[in-house]
């Protein structure tokens, strides 16, 4: 490896940033600017928040002298996407006080809010705190927030394994204070040891995802995490994870030496130490090998294919001091949210409302939000979030199901939900314009649009009940996973995609792209003449990104 | 040639001198004849006069200031005196008493006259030993022109005084005039008896004298806050033909009425759009006159009193307009239309603090102008000046006087400044830190400035960061509402920054305040004279004095509005 290479600038931002503090409480004090200083964009993201502008206004703003429309995402870490009915209250109170009022389920199961001003980043923060919820390494080169499958009827053993998410995301959280000073302020304490074994002052090359399935679902999208924990399950019991690394989606258009890859199993760690300890590990090798020079090079795929996956497993084994098991049998077999009414073994009902691209709001005719604090005041259920940016209204006692069904009711979701196709139930689109910097394409403000006019389409072929995958992101970066679709959409300029297809229902296989830079006639033009191939020459169960896979992909 | 007792008392004299003091005599005498000492050759001699100003702006300060002066020299005793500090006990005990004084917007007097004004009009005294003159400043783009001044040498002969000179009304470029005016007055004192009667017919400033307007053309006209805003504020630019400012100045523009409310008016009454008609000397058509020069929106009580005459009929209204009137009490006939218009008042001025640099503006006129709009009983109305500057787009002409404020100054390049400007009172400090910038001055600038919303209300936003950021501008603090109920108001911000503004003071910064006076204008000079205190002996009265002492030394400028 070339070690003479010049260090991304981020490096030397992180390194003397005094454990994440940089210049952050002086941002706050500058009056002129709604941005915070330029060194201080970085770390300000280790503290779970972007900064972003309103970029429909940047031209007209600047006719008037104004500067950008700079406000803030704040993204909170939330283990296995798991809310208490008072945090949910919280969340609702907040985002209504300080940000667009809109609460957004991220696709890893955490909620943020858009549009906070410099200003009020303290007051968000810390009415937050008062519900024991934080942002702490939300987003930054650390462990982001670690996602689980979510559903309790998944498994009997699921709390057990949901568990971990939370261990986990504790095991990896940066040791500095810098959070508690700077929002919430914390006295500085003086003997407090900041020394950080895992991150020291580097911290890690670029962002880290961990996601835990429990097989047959693999609703988590395991594999497009850069550490996927697969629960092996023998006789009921929870025995340990499979342990897949290199997952990662982003790309940069034009740059070949970048791709999507879908995480490799390499073995079975048995058993809470062993599991952590390994987990723990790939963090400090990815710390060690990870490419500090080039941002777009850094995700730990890269680490894994310039290593080898033997010698990546081996220096694993090195490190932990223990060897990996053989990997364990599993098998997915779907990927996706249960909608409805589902009842777990204990008996316990659990409610997915199905929440378009994850946007909680009051907004169209059925007032998602005021449903939700409305069911949220009873106290009666808590909240959990899914990869596909729904919430389930979860662990309601079966006295009080009648009772929430019947807000439910009020607010016409029951009505809605029984009318909502299996194309839009299984889609996830991005953020994208207008606050996303990455942005080139429009993806959230779109999609639904876009579904809308291709729902007829599956209906005149026949395929409505179908649960085709489709994503859509505003550029190459992945957040929406567009690459581990049936059909994957990805943004390359105002109005225009690339189209992939192929990828599996399960999320084992990426998709490949099919054609370059479509608009809106052509997209709809070719999945029509893709969805009449597949409804006249299907085999009796064949799913679309299979028949895609051998049909047409292989075909032509 | 010397009359009998005279010649007397000189061979008197002469018989006692020794032959050396002869010829010195001899010598003293030839020197007399060729430089009299003064005053020696005139009897009955002034020796003693006041000169008492009543200023707004500072011009008629500054005028009597340099009288008083021009009085000094001629050897006469002069007591300078401003209006707000006269004690008015000793108006009995003037003999000559000369008045600098100007007039206000709608004719009132200078709020630091006020006192006097009153004094004069209601307490019923008689005043018959009082000579007296008086020097009217005022602004004939305005219909009550040299008002306060005039009010006064009325009362003053009313009181029983005895006029010394005729009273002069003074335009803008009242220098000429002010001290020709002064100078025929000197003169007259030093003849022998003042012929103390002298006509009560106003000497007036001719009007083509008056001040210069120019055609500007609109560069650009822009709502400069952002949607979600609660309020419009436009920067207009405009280009001038041989336009000449200061950073400071201000200008004025006469808005037009609406065309169309002009023709409805005019088809109401029959008269003919040409119909000519003089006003003020000149010849104008009616809809001219309509349009350019007379009031028909909010008409003053006097005119609506004069419509009610007119028309034989009794109106009990307030704050209406002329086509309101038309539509319930209609004139008889064109005639009497046209007399109904001889009771209308001339359109207003309004005054705009100019924002740009004349060096780093290439000569342009930009000015901020708030939108102004207010509920009335048909609903929410804009101002006239609003309602006429909102429809100006590029390429437009808009016509307007440069008003030039003295007292509103950059100090020398090297010395500091603090800028106070809440709302549009910021934009004379735009034009200040530009100057700054473009000339390289090496003087700190300091701002403070407060609006309703950071996000959409922050004026010229990005001009002060690349101000900030390049280091013109040194200093910046900002009070934002944000629609909070608890927020740091910019008296609070001021505070704050109180030990810093006083040292900035003690070393020797200019301070100045631009804006609304209320409420920001009174709370930012409590705030001030806070600081003071707590900067020095804690009282309120050294506050004060420091206060003054800033304005003494020209230190201090406010433009409040």
């Amino acid at each position: 490896m070339a070690a003479e290479k010049k260090l991304s600038p981020i490096e030397s931002i992180k390194t003397k940033s005094e454990g994440l503090r940089g210049t952050l409480k002086e941002s706050l004090t500058d009056e002129i600017t709604g941005a915070v200083r330029e060194q201080d964009h970085a770390l300000i993201k280790f503290h779970g928040m972007y900064e972003q502008d309103d970029r429909d206004l940047r031209e007209e703003r600047a006719a008037k002298k104004l500067d950008k429309l700079y406000s803030f995402m704040i993204r909170l870490r939330i283990p296995g996407g798991f809310m208490t009915a008072d945090q949910w209250i919280a969340a609702h109170h907040v985002a209504g006080q300080y940000s667009t009022g809109i609460i957004k389920i991220t696709t890893r199961q955490t909620i943020q809010l858009h549009g906070i001003l410099k200003h009020q980043i303290k007051p968000t923060l810390q009415s937050f705190n008062k519900v024991q919820l934080d942002s702490i390494a939300a987003c930054g080169d650390v462990n982001r927030n670690v996602a689980c499958t979510s559903h309790p009827a998944e498994s009997d053993i699921h709390e057990q394994v949901h568990a971990y998410a939370d261990k986990i995301s504790k095991l990896l959280l940066p040791k500095t204070r810098a959070f508690y000073e700077i929002w919430l302020d914390e006295e500085k304490i003086a003997e407090y040891d900041e020394q950080d074994p895992l991150y020291q002052d580097r911290y890690l090359p670029r962002k880290f995802k961990i996601g835990i399935a429990i097989p047959p679902n693999n609703d988590v999208d395991v594999l497009t995490n850069d550490l996927g924990l697969i629960a092996i399950i023998e006789n009921n019991e929870l025995i340990g994870f499979n342990i897949a690394v290199g997952g990662g989606l982003s790309t940069t258009h034009g740059n070949p030496d970048t791709y999507a890859r879908l995480a490799t199993v390499i073995g079975f760690a048995r058993g809470e130490e062993q599991t952590l300890k390994a987990v723990y590990e790939v963090l400090t090798i990815q710390r060690d090998y990870g490419n500090r020079s080039d941002r777009k090079l850094a995700r730990l795929k890269y680490t894994l294919d310039n290593m080898g996956v033997e010698v990546f497993r081996k220096e694993l084994e090195k490190r932990c001091g223990f060897e990996l098991e053989a990997i364990q049998p599993y098998q997915f077999t779907a990927r996706k949210d249960r909608y409805g009414w589902m009842q777990d073994y204990k008996g316990s009902w659990h409610y997915t409302l199905f929440v378009e691209n994850g946007r909680v709001t009051n907004e169209g005719p059925t007032p998602l939000q005021k449903a939700l604090l409305e069911i949220a005041t009873t106290g009666k259920s808590v909240f959990r979030f899914t990869s596909n940016q729904n919430v389930i209204i979860s662990d309601i006692l079966p006295q009080d199901k009648n009772e929430i069904e019947v807000i439910l009711e009020q607010h016409g979701i029951l009505e809605r939900d029984e009318d909502i196709s299996s194309i839009r139930k299984n889609a996830i689109a991005c953020v994208a314009l207008p606050t996303c910097p990455l942005a080139l394409a429009e993806a959230q403000r779109y999609l639904p649009d876009l579904i809308t006019k291709i729902e007829p389409l599956l209906i005149k072929h026949g395929l409505s009940s179908e649960d085709i995958v489709l994503r859509m992101t505003g550029c190459p970066n992945g957040c929406a996973r567009p690459y581990a679709a049936e059909i994957g959409l990805v943004g390359t300029s105002p109005g225009h995609y690339n189209l992939h297809i192929g990828g599996d229902r399960e999320g084992t296989r990426l998709n490949v792209k099919y054609k370059e830079q479509l608009g809106e006639t052509e997209i709809l033009a070719v999945l029509d003449q893709l969805f009449q191939q597949y409804a006249d020459q299907r085999n009796k169960g064949d799913r679309f990104g299979d028949f895609i896979l051998k049909e047409v992909l292989h075909a032509s | 040639m010397l009359a009998e007792p005279k010649f007397k008392v000189l061979s008197e004299l002469i018989g006692q001198l020794s032959k050396e003091e002869l010829i010195w005599v001899n010598g003293y005498l030839s020197a007399l004849v060729a430089n009299p000492l003064p005053n020696t050759n005139t009897s009955s001699i002034t020796q003693k006069i006041t000169i008492a100003y009543g200023t707004e702006t500072g011009n008629a300060k500054k005028l009597a200031t340099d009288l008083a002066g021009k009085a000094k020299k001629k050897g006469i005793t002069v007591k300078l005196a401003s209006l707000d500090q006269y004690k008015l006990t000793e108006l009995p005990k003037e003999e000559y008493f000369i008045t600098v004084i100007s007039t206000q917007g709608d004719g009132e007097p200078p709020i630091g006259a006020k006192k006097f004004y009153d004094h004069i009009h209601h307490n019923g005294f008689k005043l018959p030993q009082l000579k007296y003159a008086v020097l009217a400043l005022g602004d004939t783009a305005y219909p009550l022109f040299c008002k306060t001044g005039e009010d006064v040498d009325k009362q003053f002969e009313y009181l029983g005084g005895q006029r010394i000179a005729p009273l002069q009304k003074c335009d803008l470029d009242y220098e000429t005039d002010a001290h020709a005016w002064f100078d025929q007055l000197i003169a007259n004192l030093h003849t022998t008896a003042i012929k103390t009667v002298v006509t009560n017919k106003p000497v007036e400033t001719p009007k083509t004298v008056g001040k210069q307007y120019y055609e500007g053309t609109v560069l650009t006209n822009i709502n400069l806050t952002a949607k979600g805003s609660a309020k419009k504020v436009y920067h207009i630019e405009l280009a001038a033909d041989g336009i000449e400012f200061l950073s400071g100045d201000s200008i004025g523009i006469v808005p037009k009425n609406d065309e169309q409310l002009v023709q409805q008016i005019l088809s109401l009454t029959g008269v003919a759009p040409d119909t000519k008609i003089d006003y003020k000397g000149e010849s104008y058509s009616i809809v001219e006159l309509l349009i350019a020069k007379l009031n028909i929106r909010y008409l003053l009580d006097k005119s609506v009193k004069h419509y009610a005459t007119t028309v034989g009929q009794e109106i009990n209204v307030q704050k209406t307009d002329l086509l309101s009137l038309l539509q319930q009490y209609p004139v008889s006939s064109k005639e009497q239309f046209l007399k109904v218009v001889e009771g209308l008042t001339q359109i207003v001025p309004r005054i705009y603090n100019i924002a740009s640099s004349p060096v780093a503006h290439n000569n342009e006129v930009h000015i901020t102008v708030l939108q102004d709009v207010f509920e009335t009983d048909n609903g929410v109305e804009k101002g006239l000046c609003t309602q006429f500057l909102e429809s100006k787009q590029e390429g437009d002409r808009i016509q307007f006087f440069i008003q030039p404020n003295k007292r509103f100054r950059l100090p020398a390049a090297d010395k500091d400044i603090i800028m106070i400007g809440p709302g549009t009172g910021i934009a004379p400090f735009r034009s200040f830190v530009a100057e700054r910038d473009a000339t390289g001055s090496i003087g700190r600038n300091w701002l403070f400035f407060s609006e309703d919303r950071f996000t959409t209300d922050f004026l010229y936003q990005t001009e002060w960061q690349a101000w900030f950021e390049t280091e013109t501008l040194t200093r910046i603090h900002l009070s934002f509402k944000n629609g909070a109920e608890n927020y740091v108001t910019l008296s609070q911000k001021i505070i704050e920054q109180g030990v810093e503004l006083f040292h900035w003071l003690e070393g020797g910064a200019s301070l100045y305040l631009c804006g609304e006076k209320e409420p920001a204008g009174k709370e930012i000079e409590a705030a001030l004279l806070q600081v003071f205190a707590k900067a020095t002996d804690g009282t309120h009265e050294t506050a004060i004095a420091y206060l003054e002492k800033l304005k003494k030394e020209e230190r201090y400028a406010k433009d409040l509005y």
